[in-house]
């Protein structure tokens, strides 16, 4: 199928992308599109009229500053997957992106459209929540910064209000013991679970903190904070990883569909936790 | 697909049985329902915008009400069609009451097709319980008038 009919405007500056989202409560931003093209090709969405901000300078970059690390929303899945520095500060978001979809997807998809968008089985909330980023938001009212902990709502929903746009991604220097393990859906790729861990190991190889960021899993991506207690001030070992992985999907309604029934997915999450701990407890960038 | 709960209302059984069966009630409490006009004896007509994000989509269909046992059962069918797909369903509600609250038991089954169920299989689940979680805290605002209605206290 094609696309509905829908006007098409391409925005020069932010102001002027916040101005034409005002105009009509219906209007989706376009970024990389490849969330939103597909479902308005099968027609599941209908946005009367697409602001393209794809032209908008300086939305996309990955950089050092105020000792935080500061990523632009239209930086593309490729960008982090393929930055050096993040590969040597933060190693948890290239892992995660070069999960994502296949070669092309990564080329034209983008953080701030992944994350805006929130499919439940997306790979970057799982990431974005272990790493306690931070999200800022710009509407005509002016800039807030909402905590990943807050971000994601409910099913395709964030706490992004109609007329805002994410613009840009914020975390903290963490250490680098982490990973991100996934089970794909064989044939979307999806995941069917997604493990974010990150953790802060100390010299004999005690868990100081830990953060797990699951997808997959719910109508969102959820911290397993159950995991979390579990694993904060344990000695990392088999024993432990085990025992705290067992809590994955603890107060969680599980999602269940034609390829994996809710029983199965549990069963993979608590194996897919437990993988991501012993990948991250071995840490060290890659 | 079944879906299954049970949730707590903080108004007493009569109340809550009148309110379900009562179309206004509903108009306000379904989410994205547009109308709902009665067609004949425990038949109804509705229109919804129902919806999950930026997937949204107008569906026209019928609610039969079955089985009244005031104040403690019925049943309902529903079928709806609409640009994303069609959904047929049926549902049997069970009250109780306990204190000053009822526990609303409910358990259905559901069959969803056209494109929602081809591609997008993978969160009928979720966009069920979400739909059945803002309707039934609707009902709360409308009857229980508490700030904060509890979720659903177990679905499995």
């Amino acid at each position: 199928m094609i696309p509905a009919q829908f006007d098409y405007a391409r925005a020069n500056t932010l102001d002027e992308a916040l101005n034409l989202l005002a105009q009509n409560e219906d209007a989706k931003i376009l970024a990389g599109g490849h969330s939103l093209i597909p479902a308005m090709k099968l027609r599941l969405t209908q946005p009367p009229l697409l602001v393209d901000i794809g032209r908008i300078k300086d939305l996309s970059y990955i950089r050092e500053e105020d000792g935080q690390i500061r990523i632009g929303a239209m930086t593309t899945h490729y960008q982090i997957e393929s930055s050096d520095l993040l590969k040597a500060i933060c190693p948890l978001l290239p892992e995660c992106a070069s999960h994502i979809g296949d070669m092309q997807v990564r080329n034209k998809g983008t953080i701030g459209g992944s994350l805006a968008h929130s499919d439940p089985a997306a790979d970057w909330p799982a990431a974005i929540l272990a790493l306690n980023a931070e999200l800022v938001a710009v509407s005509k009212n002016g800039e807030r910064t909402i905590k990943a902990d807050n971000f994601f709502v409910d099913l395709l929903t964030t706490a992004l209000e109609p007329g805002e746009i994410l613009r840009e991604i914020r975390l903290n220097k963490n250490g680098t013991h982490q990973a991100y393990v996934k089970m794909p859906h064989p044939a979307s790729g999806f995941a069917v679970v997604g493990v974010a861990a990150n953790l802060i190991v100390n010299g004999s190889n005690e868990c100081q903190s830990a953060s797990i960021g699951i997808t997959g899993v719910s109508s969102k991506a959820y911290r397993a904070s159950a995991v979390e207690s579990a694993l904060n001030g344990a000695s990392l070992n088999e024993g432990t990883i085990q025992g705290a992985a067992a809590h994955a999907t603890d107060g969680e309604d599980v999602n269940g569909d034609l390829f994996a029934s809710a029983d199965y997915r549990r069963h993979l999450a608590e194996v897919f936790t437990r993988r991501a701990i012993q990948a991250a407890a071995i840490g060290a960038a890659k | 697909m079944k879906i299954e709960g049970i949730y707590q209302i903080h108004a007493p059984r009569e109340r809550v049985f009148n309110a379900i069966i009562d179309p206004e009630v509903l108009q306000r409490c379904i989410p994205g329902c547009e109308s709902l006009e009665r067609t004949g004896e425990d038949e109804y007509a509705a229109i919804m915008k129902a919806g999950v994000g930026p997937v949204k989509g107008t569906f026209k269909g019928n609610v039969h009400l079955r089985e009244m046992r005031p104040p403690e059962h019925y049943e309902l069918s529903v079928n709806g069609k609409g640009g994303p797909g069609f959904v047929k369903g049926a549902a049997i509600f069970d009250l109780e009451q306990v204190d000053a609250s009822t526990m609303i038991k409910y358990s259905g089954e559901m069959q969803v097709g056209g494109i929602i169920a081809g591609v997008g299989q993978r969160m009928i689940e979720a966009a069920a319980k979400m739909t059945a979680g803002k309707f039934f805290a609707g009902l709360e605002r409308e009857l229980g008038g508490w700030a904060d209605p509890q979720l659903p206290i177990s679905t499995p």
